[in-house]
């Protein structure tokens, strides 16, 4: 007889009230369900109780505020009476400095530290503003009072920017030395009698901070003094300009001096009886310097004073002088040093400087040599930084200019070759060649922090 | 519940709310000079829709224990948890900017993508596993009641077995429980009573499961092969299912044994055998249908608590947001 199964006799195993039974899983849920929101609970008290309200943060801070990671206090402050802890900008220029950007800004365009600064993005560079940040305003810009002196159309790097200003149309360079940079990247010949050398950039144009000796100076006026100084070779910048709160000794080319680049080929020889050349310097300083060097040479050696004829030296137009003339020490150096001055002003001399000579004066006047140190004063550049590169990548014009007006600096299209969008390029968002704060404007904060007691959690 | 043309509209409006939002999204980032962030208006907007999100489909845990409420259908509540709680990790996501933020933002995030995933792949066995189970296992039984089911099975087998080889001194298990038709199940029933086979056995008040022997078939000599069998492998093998090694869990070796067994056996027993072997397979059905059970349910062991805890520190983020 087969096993028989009913619908009833399949029923009559179950127990009816099976279901208010515990059983294994359903324990194991309601265990699970009461003791994970309690360890989550646990965990947020255990912080709690150690004052210790990084749980709560939004991510970590920045590489520069690091050291605050601990200490939200230190820019959430709580006011009295609310419940809201949310950075302030005071919080911000409690320990540094953030001067307005132009006069003529828009007062109400002018943002809030953390509007461009964003904190608890992870360890970036807090310093690094969005462009659309400064596109807010430079992609329309307008200005409190007064018209807009700049491009009022910028949006990024590759949209509105303008060609750099020293390198729009018509723009020379406005220093005054006489100088063509041609003949010099060529097989030059190193001095009147010397050999030839196949010059390069850095044996003329260095950083400030750079020590190592020059292949082209000349001791005798690398360490001699000069009475001009730096205010009368270097273009001044400007006022108004938002020149960058960090400027690196290895960031600028030094101006290029006569003792270091130039001394060693261009000699300032004024008479063959001397060795030396005249010092680097204003014409009254050089006149006084031939006036005594003469006055010393006589004395030494009177019998100069009789003066034979030489044909050779007879020029066309100028009365013949007798064969002997016998001179009087004084009416001797008179004579040499005007001989002498006459070809350091007619030549020497004039072969780099523009001398203006006045009726009247014996002196000429030399041209302030207007040299220009920041060619960029609006945006940041670290030569150092890009020290990789060869310098004619950049300035190839270097090889053909003959004038000095001609600007060398390259153009902004050079610039975007590496500065460009997306991760196979370089940085190319404003921030990487300008700054937002006018740092001339910069007040002094008083220190908040001193350093042990931060890392032990008080201020 | 299947994912069938029945999810139609939950899934085109879901669709809708994501394709919605996606784009509000890039328009939003695309606006925001700082990036996207949760604690801008937009930000906050996705927030709050993916918390609002979270809290309708943890509710339906709530909805579940007050069956009778009238506060609408129960399917209308389960696509809603299903629809609107995948939608909550987009909007999570959007409200985040795709940021993992700080330790409590850290572990939000993770927990609702675990909790999302769970619930996804609880769906996906929801729609294949209760077919399965339709398949292999026909004798399907309450998960709750498989031990007992399997008692009575393990007394119904008692009672075959001492039917054709005499008494074993085999001891009856009394489980006192209500059962269906009010009676009291597994008890034990005299020898005298009439042997339940037909339906008006059980109609007579009988137990099914609980059947007293009948007639001794075999001699000591004949019932030897089978008591072997029945003490060495069967009687532990609906004692401890689970056990894998066990020759009797695998339906052909299975098979093998049973007809070894009946070539030992007079002929007059095989039905007693045929029977054994039937609730040896109703023995393995219960196995896989465990098996399938742990899989359809398991994964509410992770669901479940972490979706608590999401929900609990969500709202301690929203509230800690909002100070700092």
């Amino acid at each position: 007889m087969p096993r028989t199964r009913t619908t009833k006799t399949v029923a009559q195993r179950i127990d009816l009230n099976y279901f208010k039974r515990p059983t294994r899983f359903k324990r194991a849920r309601w265990l699970l369900a009461v003791f994970l929101p309690l360890l989550a609970l646990g965990w947020l008290g255990w912080h709690g109780l150690s004052r210790d309200s990084r749980v709560y943060s939004s991510g970590r801070m920045s590489g520069s505020h690091a050291v605050l990671e601990k200490h939200c206090g230190a820019c959430h402050v709580q006011k009295a009476g609310e419940f809201s802890a949310k950075a302030a900008d005071g919080a911000c220029l409690g320990c540094h400095d953030g001067p307005v950007h132009h006069e003529q800004q828009v007062g109400a365009g002018v943002p809030a530290c953390a509007t461009c600064h964003l904190e608890h993005r992870g360890r970036i560079n807090i310093i690094a503003a969005s462009n659309a940040n400064c596109g807010g305003c430079h992609s329309n810009l307008k200005v409190g009072a007064g018209a807009v002196s700049y491009s009022a159309h910028i949006r990024t790097l590759e949209d509105g920017h303008p060609e750099i200003s020293v390198k729009r149309e018509g723009v020379k360079d406005p220093g005054t030395i006489l100088l063509n940079h041609a003949i010099h990247m060529k097989p030059i010949r190193r001095g009147p009698n010397g050999p030839l050398v196949q010059m390069d950039c850095s044996d003329c144009h260095r950083p400030e901070s750079y020590k190592g000796s020059w292949p082209y100076a000349d001791a005798n006026y690398v360490d001699a003094k000069v009475s001009y100084g730096e205010q009368d070779v270097l273009l001044p910048v400007r006022a108004g300009r938002l020149l960058p709160r960090r400027v690196m000794s290895r960031a600028y080319m030094a101006p290029v001096r006569f003792s270091t680049a130039c001394a060693a080929c261009h000699l300032l020889t004024f008479d063959k009886r001397f060795d030396i050349g005249v010092p680097h310097d204003q014409p009254v300083v050089i006149h006084t310097f031939l006036v005594k060097k003469f006055q010393e040479f006589i004395a030494a050696h009177a019998a100069e004073l009789r003066v034979v004829r030489d044909p050779k030296r007879d020029l066309t137009g100028k009365p013949i002088p007798p064969e002997v003339r016998t001179l009087t020490p004084a009416q001797w150096v008179s004579e040499q040093t005007a001989d002498a001055e006459e070809l350091l002003w007619r030549k020497t001399c004039k072969q780099c400087h523009a001398l203006n000579f006045v009726s009247g004066q014996a002196l000429p006047h030399i041209a302030e040599a207007r040299l220009t140190v920041r060619w960029m004063p609006h945006a940041r550049f670290d030569h150092d930084a890009h020290r990789g590169f060869s310098c004619l990548g950049c300035h190839p014009g270097a090889l053909v200019s003959k004038e000095t007006g001609d600007v060398l600096v390259p153009n902004l299209a050079n610039c975007k070759i590496c500065h460009a969008p997306g991760p196979d390029h370089a940085e190319s968002r404003c921030f990487e060649c300008h700054t937002y704060h006018d740092w001339s404007k910069r007040k002094e904060v008083k220190p908040s922090y001193t350093l042990p007691a931060l890392q032990t959690g008080g201020k | 519940m299947r994912m069938d043309q029945t999810q139609r509209t939950w899934a085109t409006a879901s669709l809708v709310i994501f394709a919605v939002s996606a784009i509000a999204y890039v328009v939003y980032v695309s606006q925001s000079p700082a990036g996207p962030s949760g604690g801008s208006f937009m930000g906050l907007v996705f927030g709050s829709a993916g918390f609002a999100f979270m809290i309708f489909a943890a509710l339906l845990g709530a909805r579940k224990r007050v069956p009778t409420w009238r506060l609408g259908r129960a399917q209308t509540w389960m696509r809603g948890h299903l629809w609107l709680g995948l939608l909550s990790l987009p909007m999570i996501l959007f409200h985040g900017g795709f940021h993992f933020g700080g330790p409590l933002t850290r572990a939000l995030m993770w927990l609702t993508i675990v909790v999302v995933l769970s619930g996804v792949y609880g769906a996906a066995l929801q729609n294949y596993v209760p077919r399965m189970m339709t398949r292999d296992v026909p004798l399907e039984t309450i998960y709750d009641e498989i031990d007992n089911v399997r008692k009575a099975l393990r007394a119904e087998a008692d009672n075959l077995i001492e039917s054709v080889c005499g008494r074993l001194g085999l001891i009856k298990e009394i489980d006192e429980g209500q059962r269906a038709g009010g009676f009291t199940a597994l008890r034990p029933i005299s020898a005298s009573a009439v042997p339940l086979r037909t339906s008006a056995g059980v109609s007579a008040g009988a137990s099914a499961v609980a059947m007293a022997p009948e007639i001794v078939l075999l001699t000591d000599e004949e019932s030897k092969p089978l008591r072997l069998f029945y003490f060495s492998d069967l009687r532990a093998f609906l004692e401890a299912p689970a056990w894998q090694r066990q020759r009797l869990g695998d339906p052909e070796r299975a098979n093998n044994a049973f007809a070894a067994l009946r070539r030992l056996t007079p002929l007059v027993a095989h039905p007693a055998l045929q029977d054994l072997e039937d609730i040896c397979d109703e023995t393995r059905q219960l196995m896989r249908q465990e098996r399938l059970h742990r899989w359809l349910h398991g994964w509410l062991l992770v669901h479940i608590p972490l979706s608590l805890v999401l929900i609990l520190l969500g709202a301690v983020h929203a509230v800690m947001a909002l100070r700092y």
